[in-house]
């Protein structure tokens, strides 16, 4: 049985291609203006890295994200609320908390041993605590993402950033550049800043351990240590590219469905018989 | 928590079965006026009423004992902000922690949208809110305004405190408007409001039904449109409506679940026909422009018709979030409507801003969460319904409770 899951966020696009319960291949790409294009982009990746070669390889497709209804080649979508819980608590068993910082979302998931969610909370119409605050902050200290989320590490004195919008935080920021004050530590506070907020999600479903991260900022290790400070508690390490984890969870559920489609007919074909 | 089988570990009683699996559309002439009536300020039946040279007061807010209004002849009239493009000209005088229902609703005043009014009547429901009231009397020229006191407690000593504010406020009706609103006008003019309570009662009921014939977009249009047209038209249109759904067995059966909606002010048919859209059908409320103001009569065995209404208003009716140390029995009337309307789950909705809503809830959550009842809260802006965002949100929601 060869499954699929698909998940079009804001800034990339993710496929995951799955055979028998494992992970055969996956892709990320960014995002483009057409999200059914991006989707189409994302599989035909992740199936050319599987070594197949069409799209009807797949049984069964689930598509997630933003761009969830235009996953043309799904045969359902499902919110990326289940599909990051799933996929998190798929890839680690243990999980139970699950924080997923998106392009433009984040959200904190409590879920079950089935990777079923319990309660979820999500950031309303703002950017803070986002990917896309943090692609603003890197634009305005000229690094790129990637030289964002380890030179937080270097920090000796974080300093102190109380906003958490995006454009207060921006200010804040050049207000630090203009004083002298380390890159690291501004760095290390914007990591804070966004934990803080971060935190205050998750104290509204609680804190249970074990504690992931998803979404492409799970990268971000300044601000994965800065959640635990916060937090008080180890957050585990997933064992895969934490961006792809609701693009896992859609193939989990697609693999789902082709089983419980399996026992249906069975049953259907048994009391025919 | 868990979210399996809520019911079962509030209720007693078993939910009630439904009557038939099939799905049509109410094509009553009633529902399409009341439709309407949500889509525009003045509707076709408020405009012949103005026509006629009716006179209309606007109600800032449920609270407003309205039947004084129906007494003295008027037409009262809940002030919302529909149709409004933007608050350009309200953000002139208010800041963006004001809520986004009171900058649209002054945007519209203050671009003369509301001059059909021949007055205008507040209550201290928020500071937000009490707010235009200084704005208005100072931009606006509308001819008669008035803010009435209204108590922060729902006990004896703040009935007698309302009553008095009723009072002042039947009399201003005569110092204003010259009309003397006597106890036999204000009698009957409970029994009007009270029938009108009694048919949208009737029209819940049928909501209770495995296969409601209504749903939730639907039903706020009727409630929109209970405040904005003639209350004597509007009974006869609604007994209407009821008649022909009573009449009927169709329903819908094709939600994935039972949604109580809760909150403040909710007039747009839009936030619901997102929930709707995903499946969640809404079966009932506690909103000001629902359950809240038409669950309880005025009780006209009361002596004095001043003293029934403070007492309806203040003590009797589900009180509103803005009332404090009620919270306790606001809980409870969800639940019971959790059980009679056989929910599946409780979504919150909330203007971004609005205070009295924030805490209310946290503390309903965590009472739903004790309880078993799947519980969300999403927040809103008054016109922008922030559609993408919110459909995420229910069908996560849907699916978190196994729907």
């Amino acid at each position: 049985m060869i499954v699929g899951g698909c998940d079009i966020g804001s800034a990339t696009g993710k496929a995951v291609v799955m055979k028998d319960g494992e992970i055969v291949s996956y892709a990320i790409t960014p995002s483009t203006v057409k999200p059914e294009v991006t989707a189409r982009k994302a599989m035909d990746e992740a199936l050319q890295k599987a070594g197949l070669s069409k799209l009807e390889d797949l049984d069964y497709v689930v598509g997630t994200g933003y761009g969830r209804l235009k996953v043309e080649f799904a045969n359902e979508n499902v919110s990326e609320i289940s599909c990051h819980s799933r996929g998190a608590q798929w890839l680690l068993p243990t999980a139970r908390t699950v924080i997923d910082i998106g392009g433009q979302d984040c959200k904190v998931m409590s879920v079950t041993d089935k990777g079923k969610v319990l309660e979820f909370v999500m950031n309303d119409k703002c950017a803070a605590g986002t990917g896309k605050f943090y692609e603003a902050m890197a634009r305005t200290l000229q690094l790129s993402l990637e030289e964002l989320s380890t030179m937080g590490l270097e920090a000796k004195k974080p300093a102190a950033i109380s906003s958490q919008c995006s454009v207060f935080a921006e200010s804040e920021v050049i207000t630090l550049i203009n004083e002298g004050v380390e890159l690291a530590d501004i760095i290390a506070g914007l990591n804070n800043s966004v934990a803080g907020r971060l935190s205050g999600m998750v104290g509204r479903v609680g804190v249970v351990e074990d504690v992931v991260v998803t979404g492409g900022c799970a990268k971000n290790e300044g601000l994965a240590r800065a959640l635990e400070q916060r937090l008080k508690v180890k957050i585990k390490r997933l064992p895969m590219d934490p961006q792809i984890a609701g693009a896992v969870g859609a193939a989990v559920i697609a693999a789902e469905k082709v089983a419980q489609k399996a026992q249906t007919d069975s049953v259907a074909a048994k009391s025919a018989r | 928590m868990q979210a399996t089988k809520p019911r079962a570990v509030l209720c007693e009683a078993p939910p009630g079965k439904g009557e038939s699996e099939l799905s049509t559309k109410v094509k009553s002439k009633a529902l399409k006026e009341f439709q309407e009536a949500t889509q525009m300020l003045v509707n076709p039946a408020l405009q012949r009423w103005k026509d006629q040279g009716g006179r209309v007061i606007g109600c800032y807010c449920s609270y407003v004992p309205e039947e004084v209004i129906t007494a003295a002849g008027f037409v009262p009239f809940r002030m919302r902000g529909t149709g409004s493009a933007g608050t350009d000209m309200a953000d002139t005088c208010v800041s963006s922690i004001n809520c986004s229902f009171v900058r649209h609703s002054l945007d519209l005043g203050l671009r003369g949208e509301y001059s059909f009014l021949d007055g205008v009547v507040w209550v201290n429901s928020c500071d937000h809110v009490r707010r235009i009231y200084d704005h208005w009397k100072r931009k606006i020229d509308t001819p008669y305004l008035r803010l009435i006191s209204l108590p922060k407690k729902v006990d004896e000593p703040q009935v007698e405190w309302f009553r008095e504010e009723v009072s002042l406020f039947r009399e201003s009706m005569k110092d204003h408007f010259g009309i003397f609103v006597s106890d036999e006008r204000l009698w009957k003019a409970i029994k009007l409001h009270n029938e009108t309570r009694r048919l949208q009662r009737q029209l819940y009921e049928l909501r209770k039904r495995k296969n409601p014939p209504i749903t939730g977009v639907e039903t706020l249009a009727v409630m929109v449109a209970g405040t904005a047209m003639p209350r004597e038209e509007y009974n006869k249109l609604l007994k209407e409506l009821v008649d022909e759904l009573s009449q009927s067995s169709a329903g819908h059966s094709d939600h994935r679940a039972r949604i109580m909606l809760i909150g403040g002010i909710l007039d747009d048919p839009a936030y619901i026909e997102v929930i709707e859209s995903q499946g969640g059908l809404v079966v009932t409320d506690s909103m000001c422009f629902g359950t809240r103001i038409m669950w309880k009569d005025i009780d006209e065995k009361e002596k004095d018709p001043v003293t029934a209404l403070a007492r309806y208003y203040i003590a009797d009716r589900p009180s509103c979030a803005r009332m404090f140390g009620d919270q306790p029995r606001r809980s409870a009337f969800i639940k019971d409507m959790i059980c009679e309307f056989n929910v599946d789950g409780v979504i919150a909705e909330r203007l971004v801003m609005c205070d009295n809503w924030t805490g209310e809830q946290f503390m309903t959550g965590e009472d739903l969460k004790e309880a078993g009842i799947p519980y969300i809260r999403l927040d809103r802006d008054y016109i922008n319904v922030g559609a993408g965002q919110l459909r995420t949100r229910v069908q996560a929601f849907l699916e978190m409770m196994g729907r």
